[in-house]
């Protein structure tokens, strides 16, 4: 049986989550999302009456070999009509291939250009590949408008307009700095030397520092993502801090960075393609969700495969059920609604590209809030609050200020 | 005399008669011989529906007239042929064409009834008024495009004829030369006739567009730099070869107009400045005002005198005491950046005096530099992958397989060098338009070179070790290990996109996690 069905039969659900590993934190909260998200649906009577059982698989380091693994594990012996969960940084989308035989719908929120590229290259094989939040590539080019906002909005008063960008070794760092180069001349910003790609992440920044230092520039960034080398990175700039804004890509969010570095990381800047904005839905699915998970979960993250969830559900229940693997007919409906039905999540709206089959972000690529997932964009305060979200209206609900060591 | 058919006209056809009158779709009215109110149709009483309850019987044609027009029901009432005197006329309806507040129009018509009074019919004539109006309008603008179109042919006839004379002349010279230095002024001297030409075309070209109305702006926010550079790699050869300083100060702010146009415009301010100056300096500078930015181009050339500034902007206008034939301006460019700018809804201006210089200036709205789009459309691998701007070595035989991995990687961004002899490594790698990043090969190589051996040669060439990857389609065990052994990565024909990405992301920025590496 493939098609659209009446039984009640539950219908599996797969998710490729890091539950072991340096990403455990985040796979357990993806769970979480996902989790909740089943559990919602299900109390409202699944998808056409069937109930939705979630099936978890470990992807560990998140390499190729081990996520194509779990996505085969997946097909083959779960049989799951859809594969949806937040990042794995490693696989590059060789994922992709196992899934697309299958025909199956796949959502993650791997954030990344690739994502485009093979959709592009083969849409009718891809049709069922999805990414849930924008690619990387609009980090750069959205610091970049940030940057120029605050400038010429007189909040900050750059003493030049030179960018050092310090990236990791990851396809997403290293897409994430060359965007921020390619778009900083645009803007009037000048790049004292090309992206610095670190292939191998050091626990002595100074040398670097030091060297970035000689170049005077108004911004420091650094794209690498993982909490803890920022928390090393930025508690050796704190050492003799530059006169420059500081942005550290996303891992400062997390409770790793703000537990490492305490108080010294108040002022510092950073982004997310998808995150929780501060209003009623954000508000509400946060306390659901801690209430739920406990009050050191993180919603923020938890949010990503929750949304793309009940996406899922909605398109599954307007195109008339859900298909497991070789179900083409049925998963090509349910694709051809998610593109076409603009969903307001808990994280904004995701609305999927026609091409590119990503979110749309705001305010990178669409002018109208109601139509794209927003870049937040945050400043740290002390480690126990909550990040100030400084940008871009109309999700702000803070002001920037200048960091201490300005 | 009875006519014969109104022997018929008994209670029955009467009643007919009546019936056919209130079911009119057209307003009609029945007025005495005296000229007062008998009886009306609903759709007369809808039309003139400006009484406080139903038009009251008895009423004249002039006080109907009169209150009909306090009420404002109508916005323009006149006789055909202009007004008649109205003295002693009963009928001063008939003939009429009202035109009402809503926009309908009606023609009144009136014809005599049996018993001596007027029947007046209330004719919708809205959409043929409209047409005619319509019709007027064209034939007015297809005057105007016909005169225009005359003068700009005389003109622009004119401009041809000058350097298409030119060529005639130089085509024979340079056929009857035998000289080689004469021959080559000539060719020269031709180049710039055509060049003038292909201005000359280029601008009917625009001006044709306008003319058809088909130049629609497409207006977004951006940032002015994007604008401001191609402007500088446009006329930055031009200011040097005639020894102008030419000085774009840069620009952070973001604008809203039509990027394509907005450069026209400024372009023809730039080629404007830099023709008229012979010495100086040529400056595009930015100033905010209020809302607006105001964009000018400033020089240091000859100016104009104040009673030319409106005329500057005319078609095929030029100072006489300014032109030679060596500045082969054809006096379209201001004209184009005046219609340009209607066009877009900026203003323009122009500050000049004879000796001074001049300002020619374009005011444009600031947008939000966060709706700012940047050049490209369509954001993907090749303009921001993490491969964006690396050069590739592709050593492959099989032309197919070479054209299909060359596309794979030029969409990653990716410069794709090739070699396809393999006899003289070190001239050949000397040869390549770049210096690779990474090197693909395939094992087996014409000539029965073996890559692994090919890449070794070239490392030596290059006196630095470069990443390398071999792909085959032998699956022998020994083979591959042997290749592991050597160092290399080896991946299996027929290569997968996500396959190749992944060894050669690992090769280039992670090469911790090659095991042929450790």
């Amino acid at each position: 049986m493939t098609e659209a069905s009446t039984t009640q039969e539950p219908i599996p659900i797969g998710s490729m989550v890091p539950l072991s590993g340096t990403s455990a934190n985040d796979g357990r909260e993806f769970r979480n999302g996902l989790t909740l998200a089943v559990d919602e649906i299900n109390a409202e009577g699944g998808i056409l009456g069937r109930p939705l059982r979630p099936v978890f698989i470990d992807s560990g380091r998140q390499t190729a070999e081990e996520v194509v693994r779990a996505a085969r594990i997946l097909i083959r012996e779960h049989r799951v009509h859809a594969i949806i969960n937040g990042y794995n940084i490693g696989p590059q989308n060789s994922e992709y291939e196992p899934i697309a035989d299958a025909g199956v719908i796949y959502i993650h929120h791997n954030t990344l250009l690739q994502h485009h590229d093979t959709v592009a290259s083969d849409p009718d094989r891809y049709f069922g590949c999805f990414m849930g939040d924008p690619a990387e590539y609009w980090y750069g080019q959205g610091f970049i408008k940030f940057l120029s906002w605050l400038s010429e909005s007189g909040q900050w008063k750059p003493h030049n307009r030179r960018i050092a960008i310090l990236s990791g070794p990851k396809p997403y760092s290293i897409v994430i700095a060359n965007a921020m180069a390619s778009a900083s001349s645009e803007f009037g910003w000048q790049l004292p030397f090309p992206p610095r790609i670190i292939r191998t992440m050091v626990n002595d920044w100074r040398p670097i520092i030091e060297e970035v230092r000689r170049h005077d520039p108004a911004v420091l960034a650094v794209t690498q993502f993982h909490a803890g080398d920022l928390a090393k990175f930025h508690l050796q700039f704190m050492e003799a801090p530059m006169s420059c804004l500081v942005y550290l890509q996303y891992g400062a969010l997390h409770r790793t960075f703000s537990n490492i570095v305490g108080d010294k990381g108040r002022g510092a800047i950073v982004g997310t393609v998808i995150g929780l904005p501060r209003d009623e839905m954000g508000r509400h699915f946060a306390q659901t969700y801690k209430a739920k998970f406990g009050p050191h979960t993180t919603p923020e993250i938890g949010c990503q495969p929750y949304s793309s969830m009940h996406h899922y559900a909605i398109a599954a229940s307007v195109a008339g059920g859900t298909g497991g693997p070789g179900a083409f007919a049925i998963n090509r409906r349910i694709a051809k609604v998610l593109l076409n039905l603009p969903y307001r999540s808990v994280a904004g709206t995701v609305r999927y590209h026609p091409k590119w089959q990503a979110a749309v972000p705001y305010p990178d690529a669409t002018r109208d809030p109601s139509l794209g997932l927003p870049h937040l964009f945050y400043q740290l305060r002390e480690p126990e609050d909550p990040p100030a979200l400084i940008a871009p209206e109309p999700f702000a609900d803070a002001a920037f200020e200048l960091p201490p060591w300005l | 005399m009875e006519q014969p058919g109104e022997e018929q006209a008994g209670p029955q056809h009467l009643a007919h008669d009546a019936e056919a009158f209130m079911g009119l779709a057209h307003g009609a009215a029945l007025w005495s011989p005296d000229g007062t109110l008998l009886t009306c149709n609903p759709a007369f009483a809808r039309l003139f529906n400006c009484f406080a309850g139903s038009i009251p019987a008895g009423i004249g044609q002039r006080q109907f007239l009169d209150l009909v027009e306090q009420s404002g029901l109508l916005v323009q009432s006149s006789q055909a042929g202009g007004e008649p005197a109205d003295a002693g006329r009963l009928d001063i309806l008939s003939g009429r064409t009202m035109v009402f507040s809503d926009g309908t129009v009606c023609r009144i018509v009136g014809s005599p009834s049996r018993g001596g009074g007027t029947v007046t019919l209330c004719l919708d004539a809205t959409d043929a008024t409209r047409n005619a109006r319509a019709l007027e309008r064209a034939r007015d603008s297809a005057v105007t495009a016909d005169q225009t179109k005359s003068r700009f042919l005389r003109a622009a006839n004119h401009d041809l004829r000058q350097p298409l004379a030119s060529l005639k002349i130089l085509i024979y010279s340079c056929i009857a030369s035998t000289n080689e230095a004469e021959r080559s002024q000539a060719l020269h001297a031709m180049d710039v006739s055509v060049a003038i030409m292909e201005d000359l075309l280029g601008a009917l070209l625009n001006i044709g567009q306008l003319d058809a109305g088909k130049v629609e702006a497409n207006v977004t926010t951006f940032q002015l730099a994007s604008v401001l550079e191609r402007l500088r790699v446009q006329y930055d050869h031009q200011a040097r070869e005639k020894g102008l300083d030419l000085r774009i100060l840069p620009s952070k702010a973001a604008v809203k107009s039509d990027r394509v146009l907005l450069e026209r415009v400024l372009g023809n301010f730039l080629g404007n400045a830099l023709r008229y100056t012979e010495v100086g300096r040529v400056l595009v500078g930015c100033r905010r005002r209020g809302h607006l930015l105001r964009i000018g181009v400033y020089d240091t050339g000859c100016g104009i005198p104040k009673e030319f500034h409106e005329a500057i902007f005319d078609e095929f206008f030029r100072i006489a005491e300014q032109q030679d034939y060596r500045k082969h301006s054809l006096g379209l460019g201001l004209n184009i950046a005046k219609r340009l700018a209607h066009v877009l809804g900026h203003p323009i201006l122009v500050d000049s005096r004879p000796g001074m210089g001049s300002l020619f200036a374009i005011d444009v709205p600031i947008g939000n530099v966060w709706h700012s789009t940047v050049g490209v459309q369509e954001i993907n691998e090749r303009i921001g992958g993490e491969f964006a701007g690396l050069a590739c070595l592709v050593l492959e035989d099989d032309v197919h397989l070479r054209n299909a991995l060359t596309t794979l990687l030029e969409r990653w961004g990716i410069e794709v060098l090739t070699l396809e002899v393999f006899d003289d490594i070190a001239a050949r790698v000397a040869g390549l338009a770049g210096r690779p990043d990474i090197i693909i090969t395939d094992y087996r190589l014409r000539g029965g070179v073996q890559g692994t051996d090919a890449v070794n040669q070239i490392n030596d060439v290059l006196e630095l070790p470069c990443p390398a990857v071999v792909v085959t389609a032998d699956t022998s065990p020994d083979l591959i290990a042997s290749i592991r052994g050597q160092g290399f990565p080896v991946l299996i024909k027929p290569v997968s996109p996500s396959g190749l990405r992944v060894v050669m992301h690992n090769l280039l920025f992670e090469p911790e996690l090659v095991p042929e590496l450790s």
